[in-house]
């Protein structure tokens, strides 16, 4: 597979093998996901660094998450917003578009502002979660070293740990079954608890995902986790030990399949022979 | 004499005896022999409370302040201390930062828990902290 891009960077980009080897020593879930998902798509990605427009819906997840740390961070001070406070907040993390431009369809900003707004003012008022709350970590970066299990690294921001539970923030177009969730989520999940229990040296009480479901009226949906069981840790470790050695064989075909619609990779993959 | 010289050498024995027996030698940790290392249903050591980060060792997580020991990893200790020193931090300071924060000093921080001080300590200091850091996404080279 052709693998050449030229950098117009001063500093000489990195091999292709120099990537592969970076990606194989430390894993994340975002990383082990896309690969699940489709090999040619973590190819494009994270091998060949292909960037794409941010699209209106990752900008909303991005401010509302924003959001939704700056009150986590400020009850964790013991020092909470209040709700002109987190206005603001929003304000500033909508501007922020952190170097990549949105492409806006007309009038599609304002509305999907005034979305991203009723998302945090449906949070605030439905989580039930006390200003006067103190959390135990509030995005935190934790990493596990797995190679006395003959594997890398694993690496991960927990967005917030609250009384022992580990709570993901997640928004959503359509009201997510809490079944099948809990499966698609399995892989973020269990890395999650592998961190969380290394950094405590103990086991989380359970894992929550705090889906914000953008529809007309905002909701939102609470799945509950309970702790990952050894079954679950043993599916991680062998999913790992796949990626490394997918990547260690170079093996990027694509998946074809119904997530290919929504993929910004699509045209890219046409042509991939 | 010949009484005499029988105690002479009882005392000696009872002497080295004594010596051997108040040197006991190697004994497993009565706290944690047989918890660490555990095969899972895998065959793989489980993930207990023996894992690491940065690959570096790190003291036991629920070990009390004792002297010079810290809870968290190598590596989180050597980047507390960097950030201190070139940052020129009042070392009070950080320690009353941890007491705030989490109700423990710098030393008792378990590695979550430093983890987090460290992301405070770098936003003190105008630099980026790490959990908003992302994956550069450079273009590669053949």
């Amino acid at each position: 597979m052709s693998t050449a891009i030229a950098s117009p960077a001063e500093a000489p980009a990195p091999t292709v093998s120099e990537v592969i080897s970076h990606l194989q020593k430390k894993v994340s879930a975002s990383r082990l996901n896309a690969f699940l998902q489709c090999r040619l798509k973590f190819f494009f990605r994270y091998v060949q660094g292909l960037t794409k427009p941010k699209t209106a819906a990752l900008h909303v997840g991005t401010a509302v998450h924003s959001v939704l740390k700056a009150w986590n961070k400020a009850r964790w001070k013991t020092q909470p917003l209040s709700l002109r406070q987190l206005h603001n907040e929003f304000t500033k993390a909508w501007k922020d578009t952190e170097g990549e431009p949105v492409e806006w369809a007309e009038g599609e900003e304002a509305d999907e502002q005034a979305t991203g707004w009723r998302l945090i003012e449906t949070y605030i008022r439905e989580s039930n979660i006390s200003p006067d709350t103190k959390p135990d970590a509030v995005e935190v970066p934790v990493e596990t070293d797995l190679h006395q299990h003959g594997l890398p690294t694993l690496i991960g921001v927990l967005d917030l740990v609250q009384a022992g539970k580990i709570i993901d923030y997640k928004t959503a177009g359509q009201t997510p079954n809490t079944e099948r969730v809990a499966h698609a989520n399995e892989v973020q999940t269990s890395i999650y608890a592998v961190l969380y229990r290394d950094a405590k040296a103990k086991r989380e009480i359970g894992i929550e995902l705090h889906h914000l479901v953008k529809t007309r009226n905002p909701k939102l949906v609470i799945t509950e986790i309970p702790p990952m069981s050894d079954q679950q840790q043993t599916r991680l470790f062998h999913l790992i030990e796949s990626y490394i050695n997918g990547l260690d064989m170079r093996d990027f075909v694509p998946s074809p399949g119904l997530q290919c619609v929504s993929c910004e990779f699509f045209n890219e993959c046409r042509r991939w022979a | 004499m010949a009484a005499q010289k029988a105690g002479e050498l009882y005392q000696l024995l009872q002497t080295a005896v004594d010596g051997e027996i108040q040197h006991v030698g190697w004994m497993p940790n009565s706290e944690t022999y047989g918890m660490n290392n555990r095969p899972s249903s895998n065959g793989h050591p489980s993930n207990g409370s023996n894992g690491n980060g940065n690959g570096n060792h790190r003291a036991a997580a629920s070990a009390p302040n004792n002297g010079d020991r810290w809870n968290m990893t190598d590596g989180q200790r050597g980047l507390v201390l960097r950030v201190i020193n070139e940052n020129n931090l009042d070392k009070n300071e950080v320690e009353g930062m941890a007491q705030q924060l989490f109700g423990v000093g710098v030393k008792e921080l378990d590695k979550m828990q430093a983890s987090q001080l460290i992301e405070e300590l770098l936003e003190k200091v105008g630099k980026k902290p790490r959990g908003q850091r992302r994956w550069s996404r450079q273009p590669t080279r053949t």
